[in-house]
């Protein structure tokens, strides 16, 4: 899915990004998942707007409920899909209800 | 302006085990050179369209093959901008002609995409995709379900409304020996199909397919007379978060617009219409943003049964991608094909009685590129 440097590059980033609070604009349950994802289907995902107005593509974790277009959000770090034992694990952000 | 179409040839759409990439690009391009009727040596360059192949064959370099495949020592390139692949290569072929370079042009559109597991598809497509998207699990049949959401949300359009698009798709691909599912299917069927991603079932879907489409461009007038009149691409935002709006692709509003405008033609004027249904939702937005039925009002629209052969504005007489099958790069130079046949009359028992002009709107990703021909007779 990326390699060492590529997963380095982005997780320079994600302490920035962490605990902001967004809303759900749309959302989608995907059943049929993209290599590294597929032990985690189904699973919701969809796009979120934070408070200033930017909006991201994010899947959505401890979700009990089915999400709501308008619910509140917030980011948290997560796993990001699953590596093979010999890659490194990639962490990246993810939303669950706030 | 005016580029002539001297031939037209596509491959049967489908799960076809026992052609190679290399065997798609040979049929449908001799099959327009043929129809075309011009000799080989007659062809200055060759633009080849296609996403996959790096990925799913281990192939670049496929000017070159194609080349190889015609005996031609000629220019010859590959395009790519995801499944507009075809109709950006339709558009450079355009454009190289009227620069004076190049009299007459092969462009072929092929995708070989049945080789690999669904999961190894659906990854590869991401590539069409921004990278956030990629980490955040979604999928394309995902991210057009996120439009269909806020579109359920915004104007009420209603699963049976989609539905209706791939049952009336299903239909046209009932008539096109070439298409990938020539069967018709009911709307219990679709909306009882297995979920792939909410709220899209698997008959909301265009498929994998295999296939090629190739058109033979020139400058010179031809015979059977049908020709560009417009050619168009608009692009946007790579990742649908960027854009100002989920319910609409503007690229569509811009390509579409500027075709009209150059072509010198109204909407009225449109006898036949090929759209990018690769999601049934995103036949309900081509409509709207088109200009054929207001925004929101896509849903109604499509289900009236207007759009059906036979009603006032046929749209996709060959399937669609949903039912005439969707190799990727191959379906921008299907949808040229397929109108050329309406315009010239030779489209059998899908023709459309005295069609005129005809309209294409080919869409990459979630809309990042869209092209739009307009072709007449």
């Amino acid at each position: 899915m990326t390699n060492l440097v590529s997963n380095w590059r982005q997780a320079k980033n994600i302490h920035k990004q962490i605990g902001k609070v967004a809303k759900i604009v749309s959302w989608t349950k995907v059943y049929v998942a993209p290599s590294g994802f597929e032990a985690d289907v189904p699973y919701y995902a969809g796009i979120v707007e934070f408070r200033n107005g930017q909006r991201t593509t994010v899947q959505f974790v401890d979700f009990e409920d089915e999400p709501a277009i308008g619910q509140n959000v917030v980011t948290v770090v997560r796993r990001i899909g699953r590596q093979r034992p010999q890659d490194v694990i990639q962490y990246g952000i993810k939303v669950k209800p706030y | 302006m005016k580029v002539a179409i001297a031939g037209v040839g596509m491959t049967k759409f489908g799960e076809l085990w026992d052609k190679s990439i290399f065997d798609l690009a040979e049929e449908a391009s001799v099959k327009a050179i043929e129809d075309s009727g011009l000799d080989t040596k007659k062809i200055d360059a060759v633009f080849v369209a296609n996403m996959l192949s790096s990925k799913l064959d281990g192939q670049d370099h496929l000017g070159a093959v194609v080349a190889t495949l015609l005996g031609l020592s000629v220019s010859a390139v590959r395009i790519e901008g995801a499944c507009a692949s075809g109709g950006l290569a339709v558009h450079q072929a355009v454009a190289a002609i009227l620069s004076g370079i190049y009299e007459t042009v092969l462009v072929l559109g092929v995708e070989k995409m049945t080789d690999v597991s669904t999961c190894e598809i659906t990854t590869a497509l991401m590539g069409a995709g921004a990278e956030e998207e990629r980490l955040a699990g979604l999928t394309f049949p995902g991210l057009y379900a996120l439009m269909a959401r806020a579109h359920m949300e915004e104007f009420g359009t209603t699963r049976e409304q989609m539905a209706q698009v791939a049952v009336k798709n299903h239909f046209h691909a009932s008539l096109n020996e070439h298409a990938h599912f020539p069967f018709e299917v009911s709307i219990e069927k679709v909306l009882g199909s297995p979920s792939i991603s909410y709220p899209f079932t698997l008959f909301d879907s265009s498929p994998i397919s295999d296939g090629a489409a190739a058109v033979v461009l020139t400058k010179k007038s031809v015979r059977k007379g049908v020709a560009i009149r417009a050619s168009t691409v608009a692009t946007d935002t790579i990742g649908l978060a960027k854009r100002k709006s989920l319910t609409e692709v503007a690229a569509t509003k811009i390509a579409g617009e500027k075709a009209l405008r150059q072509a010198g033609v109204s909407l009225s004027d449109i006898d036949v219409l090929e759209v990018h249904d690769c999601f049934t939702v995103a036949e309900i937005m081509a409509m709207e943003d088109l200009g054929f039925c207001e925004k929101g009002e896509g849903g109604q629209y499509v289900s009236s049964g207007q759009t059906k052969l036979g009603s006032k504005m046929p749209v996709n007489t060959s399937g669609g991608l949903k039912a005439c099958g969707h190799p990727l790069a191959a379906t921008g130079v299907k949808q040229i094909v397929e109108i050329t046949n309406q315009l010239r009359g030779n489209a059998l028992n899908r023709q459309v009685k005295g069609a005129k002009v005809g309209l294409a709107q080919n869409v990459g990703g979630t809309g990042a590129t869209v092209v739009v021909h307009v072709l007449q007779v």
